[in-house]
């Protein structure tokens, strides 16, 4: 029997737990989660003025160069014609909208464990950005990787498709933290090793890769105190990631700097503290991203 | 007389052989990179030095003059740490640090100049403009470092 009071307490219910969102919200969560994503890093290429995510960045890999596509609105070039199951199943299970494999180059790996409604915000807010008319650039890669096909194989090896579960034995602001560094920002996409085919290596889970993309050494950021930043506080972590601050008055270079400036400085301070909980209670790895002496000696060429 | 004479030769002498070898020899690569990274440590340390008595975290506020004017001092002309032919060895600068010399100056001049904004606002003794012309000098370091410093060699 519903009585006016349990009728009051559904109403109290629906309100408070998911509130639907107007249409101007979900753009502005949307953009909120494009921006902690990070999307417009590697889908606008900045360094040659190129259109916002227009495309065309290249990203220099152990396995080739990648070229970012376009991923605005346009029918012909970008993804206008992407209908909402287009989108998420690529986001989700790395696939585009001919069901054709993408590459891991895309952090399907990570993006997999968005939720729905993240998902669907975020896709709102990509189809009300400007169209721009662009074609996308070929990937560079030897010929052995250039069948997509291959990728099925890859997927069933280093793949786990599936939203974020929220682990019950840990605190909401941790759940928000790993939910944030793993599915949105995608942190281990450079901070995790990769094993020779290109898979995550599980056990050292942000610890580093000495062989990260453009020829970055990517720093271990478990709280190892020798190797990885066990000495910084939460505090650090906090500032660091709202403005590049390092506790030893260093200040981000680089590829972080471009993450800091275009994703973790525009979240809200519960979000950065949420994401230094998470990367605080991760378990320590000893391991020293080994430094690879390049020889740059252009002297010597010329000679 | 005579003696006197002769020692002052010798010891001008002596002066001289010493400044030859300076003035002869170019300073080795490898030595320019050490010395303007262990700059750049000065810098970082009296930025988190200051940073950490700006925050509240040290109450050392007497000695935040001391860090802004040495931050000047130091900031002076960061272009002339990268001289020509420095850009090989164990350095994490860009080649764009040579390649693209005119932005570099510009952004490293950028940095200079909010430097000294804080230095002044640390004169001016308002905590609030402190606290946002450190912020604002934060953002030239990381723009610099964003642009001109790779992650490693």
């Amino acid at each position: 029997m519903v009585t006016p009071s349990h009728a009051g307490v559904f109403l109290w219910l629906m309100v408070t737990a998911v509130p639907p969102l107007a249409a101007d919200d979900v753009i502005r969560q949307g953009e909120y989660l494009f921006r902690a994503a990070g999307c417009a890093n590697c889908h606008s290429d900045e360094k040659n003025k190129g259109a916002p995510l227009a495309g065309g960045r290249a990203l220099e890999t152990s396995f080739g160069t990648f070229y970012s596509p376009n991923i605005t609105p346009d029918p012909e070039t970008g993804i206008g014609r992407w209908s909402e199951a287009d989108f998420v199943r690529a986001m989700r299970e790395g696939l585009d909208d001919e069901g054709n494999h993408l590459y891991p180059a895309f952090p399907y790996t990570s993006y997999t464990q968005l939720t729905d409604a993240d998902l669907h915000a975020i896709r709102i807010y990509l189809f009300n950005q400007k169209p721009v008319r662009q074609s996308n650039k070929q990937h560079e890669l030897p010929w052995y990787l250039r069948s997509r096909a291959l990728l099925r194989i890859w997927k069933i090896l280093f793949f786990n498709p599936g939203p974020y579960q929220p682990q019950a034995d840990h605190s909401a602001a941790w759940n928000r933290g790993a939910y944030l560094a793993t599915a949105v920002a995608h942190c281990g996409e450079c901070h995790t090793p990769r094993n020779f085919l290109g898979g995550f290596k599980q056990s050292q889970c942000f610890a580093g890769n000495p062989d990260g993309v453009d020829g970055a050494k990517v720093p271990n950021i478990t709280p190892d105190k020798k190797t990885g930043i066990g000495k910084w506080s939460q505090g650090d972590l906090v500032e660091y990631l709202e403005t590049g601050l390092m506790p030893d008055g260093d200040y981000a270079g680089d590829a972080m700097a471009e993450v800091i400036d275009n994703s973790t400085s525009h979240l809200t301070h519960d979000d950065r503290r949420a994401i230094a909980i998470y990367i605080k209670s991760l378990p320590a790895v000893e391991q020293a991203a080994r430094k690879q002496k390049k020889e740059k000696n252009k002297k010597e060429e010329y000679l | 007389m005579k003696r006197v004479k002769i020692r002052r030769l010798l010891s001008m002498g002596s002066v001289l052989m010493m400044l030859v070898p300076l003035a002869l020899h170019a300073a080795e690569p490898e030595d320019i990179i050490k010395y303007r990274q262990n700059m750049m440590k000065a810098i970082g340390g009296h930025t988190g030095a200051a940073g950490a008595i700006i925050q509240g975290k040290v109450d050392y506020k007497n000695q935040l003059a001391d860090h802004a004017r040495a931050l000047q001092t130091l900031t002076s002309d960061i272009p002339a740490l990268f001289p020509k032919d420095s850009d090989f060895g164990d350095t994490k600068a860009k080649d764009g640090v040579w390649s693209n010399r005119a932005e570099f100056e510009k952004t490293a001049k950028d940095a200079k100049t909010r430097v000294a904004a804080f230095a002044k606002a640390v004169q001016g003794g308002n905590q609030q403009a402190i606290v946002a012309s450190y912020k604002e000098m934060g953002e030239g370091c990381k723009s610099c470092h964003k642009d001109f410093r790779k992650k490693e060699d």
